[in-house]
């Protein structure tokens, strides 16, 4: 049975009792600030235009008010006085299997939880957020597209996304060190593994050591140039956690420790994820909620990372080493709702000769369309690839060569938009261009902190 | 379920061109997918050494290997494998190879 077909089966099992313990669950997403949200919609229609879904496919359904609309339908018949006494009135709709199926379509099928319709809400409701409760809602009634939740699975089985044995991992790591050793040719450059008390972790999407670990080998260049005390763990050193996709906060929960295990264990300052949108919001902003403790260390991201040592004069680069055109992809999750906007601006400057804005930009960024589990989820690609056709026509518009896009999600998107809208352009992380634009410093003796650590 | 004719067959894939039914892969299909999914006219040499390593590692393992392992196998650099195959490793060859689709942000 092919995975739509799966979900669709479950849809049609569903039970009296099933609808009601979805509501109650539903019920128990739903802070005093969500309940005022989903009554505060005044059908203005200014959303239409901040969703890449709808610019994309003009359809009704794809309008973000009216994907707010279905959950507010069902808030209102079962959670509101007037609903209850009228539930032909206002829009009311009780939660029965043809509404759950409506969910599932708009909720996983037409949003990437951007939060760009949020940002232009003339009424302030935080939209994504409250689609976002929906959808834990339907993950934990086990209405999530089954590839979305195998990525949650294999996270929660295997330590990452992947599941890339640990002995995997370390021979990736120790074949890239000998990689850049070779490229930079410095025998003293390191990937430090496990060492204790290093100043900072740094952390990957397993998508680097998997299939494009160049990404990893920049990034381990950089820090290395900037003489930085750093390590990777063997054990924990995954930054994602699409627990932020299925929305559900015990998934994330469950993830995000595995990162705060590897600081406790390491004993380091400052935890870096790398560029990652998704994996950044995460850890940065809602792993604290859902493991309701406030972690005792630093998390930052690897943009702000590069843009402290440039500050501090610890980085060279030669702007003319990358000169093609060259534009910035803002990641959702790391720009609109990460709040890292300006860092990555700064570095770019420095290191690319032409660089040039969309419009477009910063927090009113389009989402490339790859967001909020789209990328796992193949049931819905045609409406993907669609929705990215904003993105393309962005990119398109700068005349640009190279894309930098500070998110391997955002990066896999694109080089699907790359294809199917003929865009012609190199897409590059940060770290990547950095490393291009590096002017290497002659050979100087190493400090202790450089000493390579036994492994 | 959308499907791809090929030599008389009809084959099920998954709406993102991976086959759902991987032991109905072979050579003849390897090279039909690079031209309608990769755009490549002809699978070279090192077309093929990737190909054929990621299949039997597939067939061994049931699953993608490390582009590590792919390196290591073939001899190629790694620049190479990302030049032969324009979506990459995972998009690129492991779908010409008749693998399902990888976990994770791919």
């Amino acid at each position: 049975m092919s995975e739509t077909d799966a979900l669709e089966a479950r849809l049609e099992a569903l039970t009296d009792e099933d609808l009601a313990r979805g509501l109650a669950l539903f019920r128990g997403k739903l802070g005093e600030a969500e309940a005022a949200y989903l009554q505060t919609c005044v059908r203005c229609g200014l959303c239409a235009d901040a969703c890449h879904y709808y610019r994309s496919d003009h359809e009704l359904a794809s309008i973000p008010a009216h994907k707010l609309a279905q959950v507010a339908a069902v808030f209102r018949a079962h959670f509101t006085t007037g609903g209850r006494l009228a539930p032909g009135l206002g829009g009311a709709r009780r939660f029965d299997r043809d509404m759950v199926r409506a969910w599932v379509e708009a909720l996983f099928g037409r949003c990437s939880l951007c939060g760009r319709c949020s940002l232009n809400c003339t009424t302030g409701i935080h939209i994504s957020e409250v689609l976002k409760a929906a959808r834990g809602t339907l993950t934990e009634m086990g209405l999530i597209p089954a590839d979305l939740l195998q990525v949650v699975t294999t996270s929660l089985e295997t330590g990452n996304n992947m599941g890339i044995s640990r002995e995997d991992w370390l021979e990736t790591v120790q074949w890239i060190e000998e990689e850049m050793q070779q490229d930079i040719g410095d025998p003293a450059a390191r990937i430090p593994v496990d060492k204790q008390g290093a100043r900072v972790l740094f952390t990957v999407n397993p998508r680097e050591p998997k299939f494009f670990p160049l990404c990893l080998q920049a990034s381990a260049t950089v820090l290395n140039a900037a003489g930085e005390d750093w390590t990777v763990a063997s054990e924990g050193w995954d930054l994602t956690n699409y627990g932020l996709f299925s929305a559900s906060p015990a998934h994330g929960g469950a993830i995000a420790a595995n990162l705060m295990a590897s600081m406790e264990r390491l004993g380091c300052g400052t935890l870096v994820i790398g560029e990652c949108g998704h994996g950044f919001a995460a850890a940065r902003w809602e792993a604290a909620e859902w493991l309701r403790q406030r972690p005792g260390f630093r998390i930052v991201s690897f943009l702000e990372l590069m843009e402290e040592y440039f500050q501090q004069g610890r980085l060279r680069v030669d702007p003319a080493q990358v000169a093609e055109r060259a534009t910035l992809h803002d990641p959702c999750n790391t720009v609109r709702h990460g709040g890292i906007v300006e860092p990555q601006r700064a570095i770019l400057r420095r290191c690319l000769a032409d660089f040039v804005e969309m419009t477009p930009n910063r927090a009113e960024n389009f989402c490339c369309g790859g967001g909020g589990g789209q990328l796992s989820m193949s049931r819905y690609r045609q409406k993907r690839l669609q929705s990215g056709g904003v993105k393309a026509e962005q990119i398109r518009r700068t005349g640009a060569r190279l894309v930098v896009a500070p998110c391997h999600n955002c990066i896999d998107q694109l080089m699907e938009l790359n294809r199917e809208y003929k865009l012609g352009v190199v897409i590059k992380t940060v770290a990547e261009v950095v490393a291009d634009a590096l002017v290497r410093a002659p050979a100087q003796p190493r400090e202790e902190s450089h000493v390579p650590v036994a492994r | 379920m959308p499907t791809i004719e090929f030599a008389g067959r009809t084959l099920e894939v998954n709406e993102e061109g991976f086959l759902l039914h991987p032991e109905e892969w072979d050579d003849g299909l390897a090279e039909h997918l690079a031209r309608v999914e990769e755009g490549l006219d002809q699978l070279t040499e090192e077309h093929w050494s990737v190909i054929r390593f990621i299949r039997s590692h597939y067939e061994e393992k049931q699953g993608a290997p490390m582009v590590r392992a792919v390196c290591k196998a073939t001899g190629l650099p790694l620049k190479r494998v990302y030049e032969l195959f324009p979506s990459g490793p995972a998009k690129g060859a492991c779908k010409l190879a008749g693998l399902p689709k990888p976990d994770g942000c791919v």
